[in-house]
């Protein structure tokens, strides 16, 4: 019968696992036992050293140092309170916050926990001398990260910091450990993955002082790939240097290609006080200053665009055929609505669409809002690309906003009037932008309407990123922007242009300069976004002053950064 | 004799899921890691396992047969389901929450598996061939069709991915398949087939269980991860001797050097605290189980429930022996759970439901 059979079959497979558990529990089983209670195995994690970032010409933004760690294996403490004493003298740092330390990072009883990273060379050697006397000590080479040009750019590049015990969960599927080195804004973070090495290890068996008996089995770790990005350190420099004692931010872009060539915020911070675990208190300094130094003003931050939204405004105009460019009204310096008095800078006399431009004329762009009516204005802001992401490869980018009827009604339960259409057309009242969203827009303007995607990638591991060299032809029709582009480089040639002071001799300027209302009491934001023309690089940039002022402001520090930029011969 | 069996079945299951509490309440005993939540799930769950495997007994095991082929074509249909919108968790997608209840569709596929292939097996009339067909044409019609149904299941388990239970059900397959008396030029080329299709099989799987199937090979490969588990396991079981080091002593559970100790590597924590005693008593409760359950299906008349019997043999020893081997190092790390005693609330009930069947069976065999 099968069934007997079977039942041999079964009894076979329960005797060979009779026999097993004989073996490995009787036979094995002091060996064993002695493995479990003497000797140790001990899993050593060895990390890959991250990759390097560079900029286009190859300098180096962010690289890794040759570091000490101190480290304790809880398994092997004999005497806690010796130990800890111990590392307090020789490391001068409060033994209680050493006790801390351990306790916030011990995860299992094997694993070594760093009570004391980057201690120096000399404290180092020292400890390595006295490891007879703690078994438990472990002194470990270990990489820091550093980032040469400091607070230049450090909005892009981003910093490096332990992964937080809360999302390790969530990361552990990926190689992730709580040991673990992430980057936590900019590049850092948005390319984490590539630059990131993978984690190896030892399993080391080691006596009870601690000492190797054998190495059981190595895996060895693999380094991350070095990164390349567009951004010309000199660009940042120089961006940095005239906003430096402001608060703003700066973007060059080069227009035919999407390539961000310098992005800088003000104020900007250390990323080597972050890192640095020696210091805490520089960090803490950092997430306390109330003029927030850590946000990136040229993506994170949404603004008011002000007068540099008539650009939509007028190409909606014109691309829905209201008007022509020489359409002309008349500015008496104010406009009646309601019983509301809105306002105009001057009195500008009659004015056809290129001066308005060219004269910020806000009258001029009422008249054009209230014959386009709002629905008309968004939809074009929108294809020029405000209020939506510009998908740039940096983490926590805005979308900003372009108000419409019905988001108002959602948001705000409020009805949508006359008087905000006004406020709409010349960028007031609820509409908001992030510079780099502005930047888009004025390239996009700058090449009748072929919009690039930016990007600060070029290179990861030597090999070109591809993925982002495209351009899409926004759906308006390209002779509008003649009109427009007529108008934005009288604002720099015009004599009585707003951004006159831009006008060179050798190089091709145009732009559209903006003083937008802020809170109340406060100081107005100051715009200067433009891009230049025949030039070695054609760029479209960005000037933006938080509370500066004047949109004057704006241009002087854009005649800065031209200058310097042209004498550096990088324009 | 009939109430002897009854009584067997009942102590062995009982003691089977007691000393499994004890280990679950040591394997989570002050930890961090492992929630003491989890001893008092299994605590209810075994509580109701034990009410419904009570009522289970009373109910006739035809009913079974009745049911046998709608049940397994609403289980693929979960395992449709599972495969489209299952939650996700550790890597794999498994579960399916109906309210507030998530359970695991592959872990129903094991009794759904048994049931069909039990009807299926139990219908052949190798005898009433009028040579329509050649003999060896109708055997092959007799073993393609079943397994292709079983095969179609196991793909869908096998992409979940849980290649565990995709191999058990075939291995369910080939147990009622052994027993069904077919030739053995026809069993041995199924056989064959299999181990053709072996190295098929190799380029479908995922990284992680190509990585397995090597480590286990040779643990020293990965050190960290897989390779870690089974070296801290073995190192459980040994320093476990003849004794053990007593209950909640035991340092590798207690000092967390075993990871996944409450399910698949819990017999690690029972070698390791209740030493060879307490794995040798385990294994003869199995053993018996087993032993007890085979003596069913060599005595019941009805062919349907020899069937059953045979299938759920078949699962329990599958599951005894690669899980304990397994924490042993005898076998790669599958993911498949030690009955009763792992903690896992879909695993625990398929069980109950097979020992429910087996109670009935053996209280009526007589009837025939």
């Amino acid at each position: 019968m099968r069934v007997k059979i079977f039942r041999i079959i079964i009894i076979i497979l329960f005797l060979i696992i009779l026999i097993d558990l004989f073996y490995v529990q009787v036979i094995k089983g002091k060996y064993f036992f002695h493995l479990s209670v003497n000797n140790r195995i001990r899993v050593v994690p060895l990390e890959g050293l991250r990759g390097e970032i560079m900029d286009r010409n190859g300098n180096v933004l962010a690289k890794n140092r040759k570091a000490y760690d101190v480290m304790v294996v809880p398994q092997e403490i004999k005497d806690k309170e010796k130990l800890f004493q111990y590392l307090s003298d020789t490391l001068r740092v409060e033994k209680s916050y050493l006790e801390k330390k351990y306790a916030q990072k011990k995860y299992t009883p094997f694993a070594p926990v760093a009570v004391a990273e980057d201690v120096t060379r000399e404290e180092a050697i020292k400890l390595e001398e006295n490891r007879y006397r703690f078994s438990s000590l472990l002194v470990v080479e270990s990489f820091n990260r550093v980032y040469p040009s400091a607070e230049v750019g450090s909005h892009v590049i981003g910093y490096v910091g332990k992964m937080s015990r809360s999302s390790i969960d969530q990361f552990k599927e990926y190689g992730y450990s709580p040991a673990s080195i992430v980057g936590k804004t900019g590049v850092e973070e948005y390319y984490d993955s590539y630059l990131k090495g993978s984690v190896g290890g030892l399993q080391v068996e080691v006596d009870s002082r601690g000492r190797q008996v054998r190495l059981l089995s190595l895996k060895e770790p693999d380094d991350g790939q070095n990164i390349t990005l567009t951004i010309d350190n000199l660009v940042q420099d120089i961006s940095y240097e005239v906003i430096e004692q402001k608060r703003g931010s700066i973007i060059v872009m080069d227009m035919n290609n999407g390539e961000v060539l310098g992005m800088v915020s003000s104020p900007s911070f250390d990323p080597n006080a972050l890192v640095s675990l020696r210091d805490k208190s520089k960090a803490a300094v950092l997430f306390r200053n109330p003029h927030s130094p850590l946000l990136n003003r040229s993506i994170s931050g949404a603004f008011p665009p002000g007068s540099v939204f008539k650009i939509p405004v007028a190409i909606s105009a014109l691309a829905n055929k209201k008007i022509n460019a020489n359409t002309t009204f008349e500015c008496v310096g104010h406009h009646e609505l309601g019983g509301t008095r809105f306002g105009c800078a001057h009195i500008h006399g009659a004015q056809n669409l290129i001066e308005a431009i060219a004269h910020s004329c806000n009258i001029y762009f009422y008249r054009l809002g209230l014959i386009l009516g709002e629905s008309r204005i968004q939809q074009h802001a929108k294809l020029l690309g405000l209020g939506r992401l510009t998908h740039i490869d940096l983490p926590y980018e805005k979308e900003g906003l372009v108000p419409s009827r019905k988001q108002r009604f959602l948001k705000k339960k409020q009805r949508w009037f006359a008087g905000d259409t006004l406020n709409l057309s010349i960028g007031q009242g609820d509409v908001l932008s992030t510079p780099l969203q502005l930047v888009r827009m004025m390239a996009t303007v700058a090449r009748d309407g072929k919009e690039v995607q930016p990007h600060v990638i070029k290179a990861i591991g030597g090999r070109d990123v591809k993925k982002y060299q495209f351009e899409r032809k926004v759906p308006i029709n390209t002779n509008v922007f003649d009109d427009v582009k007529t108008g934005l480089r009288s604002t720099v040639a015009s004599y009585s242009g707003t951004a006159n002071v831009l006008s060179f001799d050798d190089m091709i300027v145009a732009g559209k300069t903006g003083t937008a209302q802020s809170a109340p009491g406060k100081e107005h934001h100051a715009w200067f976004v433009g891009y230049t023309k025949g030039t070695k690089k054609e760029v479209a940039f960005s000037i933006f002053l938080e509370y500066g002022g004047s949109s004057q402001n704006a241009t002087l520090v854009a005649r800065q950064l031209l200058v310097r930029l042209r004498q550096e011969g990088i324009i | 004799m009939r109430r002897d069996l009854v009584f067997k079945i009942w102590v062995y299951t009982i003691l089977i899921i007691a000393i499994g509490l004890i280990a679950l309440y040591s394997a989570s005993y002050s930890n961090v890691r492992v929630s003491q939540k989890i001893f008092y799930d299994q605590l209810v769950c075994a509580a109701i396992g034990l009410v419904i495997m009570y009522f289970l007994g009373k109910v006739d095991y035809r009913r079974y047969y009745d049911i046998a082929y709608i049940f397994y074509i609403f289980n693929i249909l979960l395992l449709l389901l599972v495969l489209l919108k299952g939650r996700h968790a550790l890597g794999a997608t498994r579960w399916i929450e109906l309210g507030p209840i998530s359970f695991q569709p592959s872990e129903l596929t094991k009794l759904g598996a048994i049931l069909m292939l039990g009807r299926y097996f139990s219908n052949r009339r190798p005898n009433l061939s009028f040579n329509f067909l050649s003999k060896a044409q109708m055997v092959w019609r007799d073993i393609l069709i079943p397994f292709g149904l079983t095969l179609f299941s196991c793909f869908l388990i096998f992409k979940q991915p849980d290649l565990g239970t995709a191999l058990l059900v075939l291995g369910i397959f080939c147990g009622m398949l052994f027993v069904s008396g077919i030739e053995y030029k026809y069993l041995f080329s199924i056989f064959g087939l299999f181990i053709a299709m072996l190295p098929i099989g190799w380029k479908f799987l995922k990284e992680y269980q190509k990585d397995r199937l090597l480590v286990f090979l040779n643990p020293n490969i990965d050190p960290l991860g897989t390779g870690y588990t089974i070296i801290q396991s073995k190192i459980a079981m040994g320093s476990g001797q003849l004794f053990g080091k007593g209950w909640l002593a035991g340092s590798q559970n207690q000092l967390n050097f075993l990871p996944e100790r409450h399910t698949d590597f819990i017999f690690s924590v029972i070698g390791e605290e209740w030493g060879l005693i307490g794995t040798v008593f385990v294994l003869f409760c199995y053993f018996q189980l087993i032993y007890y359950s085979l003596h069913i299906a060599s005595q019941v008349k009805d062919r349907f429930g020899m069937f059953v019997t045979i299938g759920v043999v078949t699962i329990l020893t599958l599951q005894v022996v690669i899980n304990i081997g397994m924490v042993m190092g005898l076998f790669p790390v599958v993911g498949l759970t030690l009955p009763f005693v792992s903690y896992g609330r879909s695993s625990f009930m398929i069980f109950i439901i097979m020992m429910g069947f087996l109670l009935n069976l053996s209280k009526r065999r007589k009837v025939f």
